[in-house]
């Protein structure tokens, strides 16, 4: 039963009323935590233009392909500290803009787009001229991508001409075109988690579409839908069944095998979100699948947010200066990246790095057992010993007990408390906030103290009193207060002002001050007396 | 008739003695009331005709006697009663003659002294009402001792004092205490059936007035605190004057020969010690029941707890008012302090926090003199029957009339509150809208030497809870400097009026208008509308017209009515010889009703239909009251001239029909000074019987300076409203019995030879089968100690069984 008695009241409350503060995220959620634990940094790519893409390898070391003006730069993956560019990087085979690197299943191929129309593969193990040139679009081409089950042979590109090509690499033919796919730009894709053959493109038109190439190409689309703004991003998300896709502000989850039945709308951004990406949640090795998963969406207006798609719950938010174009996260949850539209990557290390737990995991599988690591007993004669159990957290069957908020109160509080009142006067003067030493003065006051605390005060003090009055008594808020008790002071304490040059001091510019007021005053009821009959006249 | 707000701590209660119940003095009856719910249970009435003044509670001495409870009460009527008080029925009555101002039996509390044959002494003291009043200083107390058992006194006095004190026994019954001025009386008491020259008594003497003192439980100790906030304790008292066997004592060395530290007057103690923390007069103080611990409270309202041995302090503070009485129960997890602004406080004990309040109606406080004048204490709330009574702490108090007990309490400043002598911060209007949506309030912070007032105008909108209000708008200074001299708000819309002396009033809408900033939320709030003023005349009243249509607003003499929307001065009406008071609209008439509190006061009724005065009385009103429906009023009328210094404060209730200058009927009242007065509307659920009449009847509610309130139906000779009909509302938590005791007490219920028994109440016995057999099965302790309880507990009821038999056959 909860104790009835009257709570304290500290003086700041009891006038001055204030609204109350801003609700904050609670920063203390696990999610929370998690995206704390990213050590953040800068990649200059050295040119002011937009990172237009961030692509991770699929296969380790988890190399990050960044599209920045006319070359790909490559970063190494496996760096310990932060990302450090690779060897041969850039690439640059391009002879306008390059766009939308994508990785072969394998890692060891890179398809990118360009401006100019032509898709070009790379490898990645050396520098050198691009392998494969394929040139079938007669616009920029904003979108290519192998498919991401073991295909290596084909690719997916997609350009402004609303051309869309399902390519045979090796030899550099069209196998499917799809002239006129779209009513405008294609300016997004994603090829299914679950089927090489099956693709979806996004495009200005407002429309998505599915595409299955094993059906025959004179034939449309196995299924199209609106999404109602132009298309900036599309992704499957990892069951195949289920397709994200962003424009406008809003980021849309549509059920793919259900018909195209939109599922949520997220609208948690401002303005544009322009990529969309999938991350892991939680410590554990991601590499293995673990850890939940979550859609990582970026905005022109600067925010990154983490959108938990099993509950439909904008889970974490992240601000960052800049507008932000594009988003990737590590598939081994080391590192994440935002590109930005200044040409500036913010990177994110995970502080503690993961570790690549594939040599002990495999061990594990052939030895049947994993060796535990030996925990040491604690011993009286630790000094830990005698700290045992005191971190330890409830467990989920316990019901904490919590102790009483425990009050904080200020210095002057205290002091009023235990009736020391000159004590409290001079504290709170000597903290140099307005609200609270009037609330102060305004509470001794009504314990008649107010003049009583004047008179004991010593010299150092009551110079202190006569800097806060010269400073506010003729702020209005408190002006008809601090004026009287100006007034009452300098009656009361004549010698002291006199003897003492400091205190003569503050008195004399707290006299120019009054005479400031009262110019001002002048002035504005000389306005007040210019104004009136006009407005009898317009009241009229 | 229905009364209510009676004061609960006017003497201290008495838990009874299995620690369920209190029983509260409550004027000339005992409340008693339920320690776990804080509800009324049953009240014991028809006894007395004065104030009660002091309960002792018989206690239970073998476990036969389990079922009874009994108590003595003593009143200032001179007579001294015995209860059942389970049943609430009267026993016996002895008449003493002279007013009672306390009483304590210290034999009963020897375990056993109850049994037949032995004599009942019962130490009383009373007030010699033989000697004139006028007599300052004669002794008008007196402590006498009267045998209950035969009803007559015995022998002659124990003691006078200039006025009755108020005794005090130790926990065995052995010694009685008094203090007198600076010195404290003790007697020792023989056991039973003792001569009355066997008493003994010493003095110990003090250099301040004691205001109270405290035997220890076991020791020979007791403790005094005085009026200037000082505890003394003497350890040891009454070593010669109380030795059992004086040649022991020749054998000892002469102890006066000691050192004997800080005992004054070579009084016959060991020694003694002082302990001061109090700023002022301590008010109680009480050993714990294991001895280690000294309660003491006082006017600052906070209990310290005194360790014995070493003198360390605990504190329980801001308990919000001065604290009078401190009472333990016989569990030792429960006490319970009453303060003065009529609340009793039940305490959880090793830790001090409140677990339930019995509270009743804050009394009224004075207000600082020259602010008088403008100073409502009382809103009717008329819907629900609720009164709102501002409080000392600076809380509006919402209590309910019909029910008697407290709603809620809203605080209205932020401060913690101190006991001072005089008021620097009060709460000075309160106003509630006619449908209790809305409340205002004005505080009032009164200058230090012209520094630093602060008038405070608050809008508070009810929550979601009847009686709970949040704050809704603060404004500070609303007419700058000036005193506000009334608050009222418009029927029917979101609109209110302050009026001040400055000379302005100022109409008050609610509406709501877009922040500062466009994020955030569209804010709603009250701001002014139209400012008005009359010739610069201090305004003095304002009120709305029960349509709302009109605003009246004195102007001094001068009553002047405006269109509230346009703000437009309609008329003007006529000229009292004195600055008006206080204006009313008579219901839906045309009439308006207003009074002037001056050297010539007059009670006037004006017309508005033709601006002139109707007619008028020259009564001293104190307060008045308008149906709203109906074209009657009530007027609290004082018997004396407002500059009479000695005014008895007696005074008059005229109920007028407003076309009649002749009041339609009177009824004399006392304490009317600062009293007040509404019409309520039957409460439905209480009255069902005048609701199926088809007639809206309008109950008047009377409430004195003392916040006793008294509700009755004006247009009925014959008072037939029944008294006690919240009766019902009270929580019957003992009633249920549940499992084996519904069984078992069928059992004894069917048995025909004690059909009459079912009146006994039960006692609520310990129902163990209802928690050991609870939990999973592997926390259970093994089986073999379950049952041994369990059927220890139906060995207990089987005795209770044959008690009953026992009594039966004493009978």
């Amino acid at each position: 039963m909860a104790d009835e008695s009257k709570p304290f009241f500290p003086v700041e409350k009891a006038h001055h009323v204030k609204p109350p503060p801003p609700r904050r995220p609670r920063l203390n959620t696990q999610e929370s935590r998690f995206w704390r634990c990213f050590r953040h940094s800068e990649l200059a790519s050295g040119l002011i233009l937009p990172v237009t893409a961030l692509e991770f390898s699929p296969v380790a070391p988890f190399h990050l392909a960044a599209a920045c003006s006319a070359a790909v730069h490559l970063y190494d993956g496996g760096a310990s500290p932060s990302l450090a560019p690779l060897p041969h990087s850039p690439l640059s085979g391009f002879s306008d803009v390059a766009y939308s690197p994508s990785f072969r299943c394998d890692g060891s191929l890179l398809a990118a787009g360009g401006e100019s129309g032509i898709v070009q593969v790379f490898r990645l193990d050396k520098a050198g001229p691009p392998l494969r040139r394929l040139s079938a679009h007669a616009r920029p081409v904003r979108f290519v991508r192998y498919p991401r089950l073991e295909d290596k042979l084909h690719v997916f590109s997609g350009g402004d001409d609303a051309l869309l090509v399902y390519w045979d690499v090796p030899s550099e033919t069209q196998l499917i075109t799809f002239p006129g796919a779209h009513r405008d730009y294609i300016r997004a894709g994603s090829p299914s988690p679950t089927s090489p053959e099956v693709m979806a493109t996004g495009s200005y038109d407002h429309s998505i579409k599915i595409w299955d190439v094993r059906v025959p190409s004179s034939s449309n689309a196995i299924l199209s839908f609106s999404h109602g703004d132009p298309v900036e991003s599309v992704l499957f998300l990892p069951s195949g069944g289920l397709l994200a896709t962003a424009g406008g502000n809003v980021v849309k989850i549509w059920d793919v095998i259900g018909g195209g039945r939109l599922i949520h709308t997220m609208e948690g951004h401002n303005k544009t979100v322009s990529a969309l990406s999938l991350g892991r949640v939680g410590n554990a090795s991601t590499a293995l699948g673990g850890g939940e998963p979550r859609l990582l969406s970026v905005s022109i207006d600067g925010y990154m947010k983490s959108f938990d798609f099993a509950a439909f719950k904008i889970t974490h938010s992240m601000r960052y200066p800049a507008q932000l174009l594009s988003i990737g996260f590590s598939p081994s949850g080391n590192s994440r990246v935002v590109g930005t539209s200044n040409g500036v990557i913010y990177m994110g290390m995970k502080k503690k790095l993961l570790q690549e737990e594939k040599g002990t995991g495999s061990a594990s599988v052939f030895d049947g057992y994993a060796p535990e690591p030996k925990k040491q007993v604690l011993k009286p004669t630790n000094y830990r010993y005698f700290h045992r159990g005191q971190t330890e957290k409830p467990r989920e069957t316990d019901y904490p007990i919590k102790r009483a908020p425990k009050v904080k109160l200020a210095e002057h509080d205290k002091l009023l408390k235990k009736f020391r009142h000159r004590e409290a006067l001079v504290s709170v003067l000597s903290k140099k906030d307005p609200t609270s030493t009037v609330a102060v003065m305004e509470e001794l006051v009504i314990r008649k103290k107010l003049l009583k605390c004047v008179a004991n005060l010593d010299v150092d003090e009551l110079g202190l009193l006569l800097r806060f009055l010269h400073k506010y008594a003729t702020m209005p808020r408190y002006a008809r207060f601090l004026m009287n008790l100006a007034n009452k002071v300098i009656e009361m304490r004549p010698e002291d002002i006199q003897s003492n040059k400091h205190l003569s001091k503050h008195v004399g510019s707290l006299r120019r001050r009054v005479a400031e007021e009262i110019m001002i005053q002048r002035s504005l009821q000389e306005i007040q007396g210019m104004i009136s009959p006009f407005l009898i006249i317009a009241g009229r | 008739m229905i009364t209510g707000g009676q004061r609960f701590v006017a003497s201290p209660p008495a838990f009874s003695q299995d620690g369920k119940k209190l029983l509260v003095c409550t004027g000339c009856t005992v409340s008693i009331y339920s320690v776990s719910t804080g509800m009324q249970i049953t009240e014991l009435e028809g006894g007395h005709t004065d104030r009660v003044t002091s309960v002792v509670v018989v206690p239970v001495g073998a476990p036969s006697s389990k079922f009874m409870s009994y108590c003595w009460t003593s009143s200032l009527d001179g007579t001294i009663c015995y209860w059942d008080f389970a049943s609430a029925e009267l026993i016996k009555k002895v008449k003493i003659q002279f007013p009672v101002h306390s009483m304590v039996i210290p034999s009963l509390s020897t375990i056993g002294s109850t049994e037949e044959g032995s004599n009942l002494y019962a130490f009383l003291s009373v007030e010699d009402i033989n000697k004139p009043a006028s007599e300052k200083k004669a002794l008008h107390g007196q402590v006498r001792i009267y045998n209950l058992k035969n009803q007559k006194p015995v022998g002659g006095l124990l003691t006078e004092t200039r006025n009755p004190e108020i005794l005090y026994a130790s926990k065995n019954g052995e010694f009685l205490g008094i203090s007198n001025k600076r010195k404290l009386h003790i007697w020792r008491i023989p056991a039973n059936n003792f001569r009355f020259d066997e008493i003994k008594k010493i003095k110990l003497h003090h250099t301040k007035k004691l205001t109270c003192l405290a035997f220890h439980s076991t020791l020979r100790m007791v403790a005094g605190g005085d009026d200037t906030g000082r505890i003394l304790i003497w350890y040891n008292f009454g070593r010669e004057k109380f030795a059992q066997n004086l040649q022991n004592l020749k054998g000892t060395k002469n102890p006066s020969d000691e050192a004997k530290p800080g005992v004054r007057n070579n009084d016959d103690v060991d020694s003694c010690t002082t302990w001061h923390w109090h700023p002022s007069e301590v008010k109680f103080l009480h050993f714990s029941s294991d001895g280690a611990y000294l309660y003491s409270g006082g006017n600052e309202g906070v209990i310290v707890v005194w360790q014995i041995d070493t003198g360390k302090k605990k504190f329980k503070p801001r308990l919000g008012s001065p604290l009078l009485y401190f009472t333990e129960s016989p569990d030792p997890s429960l006490s319970c302090v009453s303060c003065s602004d009529n609340h009793i406080h039940l305490l959880k004990m090793p830790t001090m926090d409140i677990s339930k309040s019995i509270s009743g109606i804050k009394p009224p406080f004075s207000f600082p003199l020259k602010h008088e004048g403008s100073c409502t204490q009382v809103a009717f709330e008329q819907t629900t029957g609720l009164v709102a009574v501002s409080t000392e702490d600076y809380c509006v108090q919402f209590y309910s009339l019909f029910d008697n007990h407290e709603v809620s309490e809203v605080q209205v400043c932020k401060r913690n509150f101190q006991p001072a002598d005089d008021v620097m911060l009060y709460v000075a209007l309160v106003a509630i809208s006619l449908d209790g949506s809305l409340m205002a309030t004005i505080d009032v912070t009164i200058p230090e030497e012209k520094l630093g007032g602060l008038v405070c105008l608050k809008y508070w909108t009810r929550g979601s809870l009847v009686a709970e209000y949040l704050l809704s708008t603060v404004i500070y200074e609303p007419h700058s400097d000036a005193q506000v001299s009334s608050l009222a708000f418009r029927p029917g819309h979101n609109m209110a009026v302050t009026s001040s002396y400055g000379g302005d009033f100022k109409v008050w809408v609610h509406g709501s208008h877009a922040g500062r900033n466009n994020e955030s939320m569209q804010r709603t709030g009250w701001r002014c509308q139209s400012v008005g003023s009359y010739k610069g005349k201090p305004l003095t009243a304002a009120v709305f017209s029960a349509d709302g249509s009109i605003l009246a607003i004195a102007a001094e003499t001068m009553i002047t009515l405006w269109d509230p929307d346009s703000n437009i001065l309609v008329a003007m009406i006529g000229d009292t010889l004195s600055p008006i008071t206080k204006l009313s609209f008579v219901g839906k008439s045309e009439y308006l009703v207003s009074y002037t509190h001056s050297l010539k006061p007059q009670l006037s009724v004006w017309s508005t239909s033709n601006l002139a005065l109707y007619w008028s009385h020259g009564i001293v009103t104190e307060a008045v009251s308008c149906s709203h429906d109906e074209s009657q009023f009530a007027v609290l009328a004082l018997l004396s001239s407002p500059g009479d210094a000695d005014a008895k404060g007696n005074g008059v209730i005229f109920f007028f029909h407003v076309e009649d200058p002749v009041p339609v009927a009177t009824w004399t009242v006392t304490k009317a000074k600062g009293g007040s007065l509404a019409f309520l509307p039957a409460n439905p659920s209480l009255h069902e019987s005048s609701a199926t009449n088809g007639v809206n009847q309008l109950l008047l509610v009377f409430m004195n300076g003392k916040h006793e309130y008294t509700i009755f139906n004006p247009h009925k000779e014959e008072n037939i409203i029944s008294k006690n009909s919240r009766k019902s509302q009270a929580a019957q938590d003992e009633a249920e019995r549940l499992g084996y005791t519904s069984i078992y007490g069928d059992l004894s219920n069917s048995n025909a030879k004690h059909n009459h028994f079912q009146e006994v109440p039960f006692a609520p016995s310990e129902r163990p089968w209802e928690t050991i057999f609870s939990g999973s099965s592997h926390a259970l302790p093994p089986l073999t100690k379950l049952c041994t309880s369990f059927f220890e507990s139906l060995l207990e009821k089987r005795l209770e069984n044959s008690n009953e038999m026992i009594i039966d056959a004493d009978l």
